[in-house]
């Protein structure tokens, strides 16, 4: 209990990587919901793998330029690596989306061989990288030990915009997604809508990719929506249980991983995927206990 | 006959510009209770989805009269069952269309869409997951989210699917008070030729790539009937 008060202490060292991935906890799951309900998840392991692309291409840039020795900071590293996320996530959504609406070819097809592809050139782009240093693979693999006030600003405030939209337009949202045919009756922009949809998706992966890495976000995008569906009984208490639990999966498992000196990212992930197990146990004995009363 | 609310003239409709069906003129009057009848791969959904703008024509055009609001009820099975939504809240996207983008929906609409799930019989179990409820109930559902657009013209796509005889009755009984009293124009897409001998005034059938029109009483009569089908031999 003492690592508890520890972290929960406002001098905690660690504080801003804690509240970091608790944003990530929190706002992935919220994004994620849409991602499960039109069975795109599959979107939800390529887009984090692609993103992280971003993040290599953008801190090989310098070398590409000619620069003969890391000059940059933490910070401008940081600031290239959001850039490089951002745009190689907002790029991919949006041609995905562009030929989703096209409706030909193979979907699932496509994002396994963006994603493979992805993962490949990460590793690829890192070997031939002389500044390639400990620090890039930590946040490659999400590892972020240190995050600056500016770093956890700059997630809050993305997060936040993200939040307001999805809250803002969530009819439309689920309009477009739940019957594009009426959407399309009652006179709605389903294609404008479905870019919204995947920009607030592509914006948040950005940001969860720079903190938490590629894996852990399609952990947190995946499997806190999975284990709400289990228990919701409607599409708000959907996005609401989703959240919490990706929240306090990232708080327990910062706990957990601060407590027993073990990486954050896997924690949280592992704490999901028992969270997972239980709630979906539990529900079958649940209706097993069901069936045999009413039977 | 009063006004045409849509007008088909030489349409071919089809996908990728493969035409499915070629040069098809017709319309559908204003208050008139319409079925396009026809086997399954006649081109009855790509019609559907033509006249509601859902895919382009390959060639001609189709003229509705301004200001036409199509209420649509698809086939319940073309929901998924991961979305878990009421029958409340599937019924209130019928409003949407009247209310802006980032708004929220005001309650004069919620209590609308209240009274068109009491009107289609759907109010006591609106509350319930859209997934778990039986074809009919569903059906009922759609109708009223369909009624909550204000529509001028009913688009019911194959609405007894999955419904058993009683529920189908019950739904087309209404679906015609529904035209009798509110002066709605229906256009039923249904292969059941007994439902449509019963309620439609116009029958449009999609038979072997060409487009036959006329009265039920006239295209479902035993002598035009056997006419089609030798049609179809010889």
């Amino acid at each position: 209990m003492e690592s508890l008060k520890e972290i929960l202490s406002p001098d905690f060292l660690l504080r801003n990587s804690l509240y970091t991935s608790m944003l990530i906890g929190f706002a992935c799951p919220l994004v994620g919901v849409f991602l499960v309900l039109r069975r795109l998840v599959f979107m939800g392991v390529a887009l984090p793998q692609i993103s992280s692309t971003g993040v290599a291409v953008a801190l090989s840039l310098p070398m590409w330029l000619g620069a003969s020795q890391p000059e940059h900071t933490a910070t401008t590293e940081h600031a290239l690596a959001f850039a490089g996320s951002t745009v190689f996530s907002l790029t991919a959504i949006l041609i995905l989306a562009f030929l989703e609406r096209r409706g030909r070819g193979h979907p699932e097809g496509r994002l396994g061989a963006a994603y493979v592809v992805a993962a490949a050139l990460s590793i690829l782009l890192l070997s031939k990288n002389r500044f390639a240093e400990v620090g890039w693979l930590d946040l490659l693999k999400g590892e972020i030990i240190t995050v600056s006030n500016a770093d956890l600003l700059l997630t809050a405030a993305t997060l936040a915009i993200v939040l307001v939209v999805l809250g803002l337009f969530q009819k439309e949202l689920l309009l477009v997604s739940f019957d594009r045919a009426m959407a399309v009756t009652l006179g709605k922009m389903v294609f404008f809508w479905d870019v919204v949809l995947y920009l607030l998706i592509g914006l948040t992966v950005s940001m969860a990719v720079l903190s938490v890495g590629p894996l852990i976000s399609f952990g947190f995008l995946l499997i806190p929506p999975l284990t709400a569906h289990l228990f919701a009984k409607n599409m708000r208490q959907f996005a609401v249980f989703a959240s919490l639990i990706g929240g306090i999966a990232a708080f327990l498992g910062f706990w957990i991983a601060y407590q027993w000196d073990c990486p954050i990212g896997p924690a949280d992930v592992v704490l999901l995927g028992v969270i997972y197990a239980l709630g979906f146990t539990v529900k079958k004995l649940a209706s097993l206990f069901q069936s045999k009363s009413t039977g | 006959m009063s006004e045409p609310i849509i007008t088909l003239e030489k349409l071919s409709i089809g996908y990728d510009n493969q035409p499915v069906l070629s040069d098809i003129s017709f319309s559908i009057p204003r208050g008139s209770f319409t079925a396009i009848l026809g086997a399954n791969g006649s081109g009855k959904s790509t019609l559907l989805k033509t006249l509601l703008g859902l895919q382009p024509p390959v060639v001609g055009k189709i003229q509705i009269a301004a200001p036409a609001i199509f209420g649509y009820v698809p086939q319940a099975i073309e929901f998924d069952p991961l979305l878990l939504l009421t029958g409340f809240e599937v019924a209130l996207m019928g409003v949407y269309g009247r209310v802006g983008a980032g708004r929220f929906v005001p309650q004069n609409e919620r209590a609308f869409a209240r009274e068109c799930l009491r009107a289609t019989g759907a109010e006591e179990f609106a509350r319930k997951k859209f997934s778990e409820l039986s074809g009919g109930q569903k059906q009922r559902v759609l109708i009223a989210r369909a009624l909550a657009t204000q529509p001028d013209v009913l688009v019911l796509d194959e609405p007894t699917a999955g419904v058993d005889a009683v529920a189908t009755h019950a739904l087309l009984e209404f679906i015609s008070r529904l035209h009798a009293q509110q002066k709605l124009t229906i256009l039923l897409v249904t292969h059941d030729l007994p439902l449509v001998r019963k309620h439609a005034q116009q029958v449009v059938w999609l038979h072997q790539g060409k487009v036959l029109l006329g009265t039920a009483a006239e295209l479902l009569s035993r002598e035009r009937m056997a006419e089609i089908f030798e049609m179809e031999v010889g």
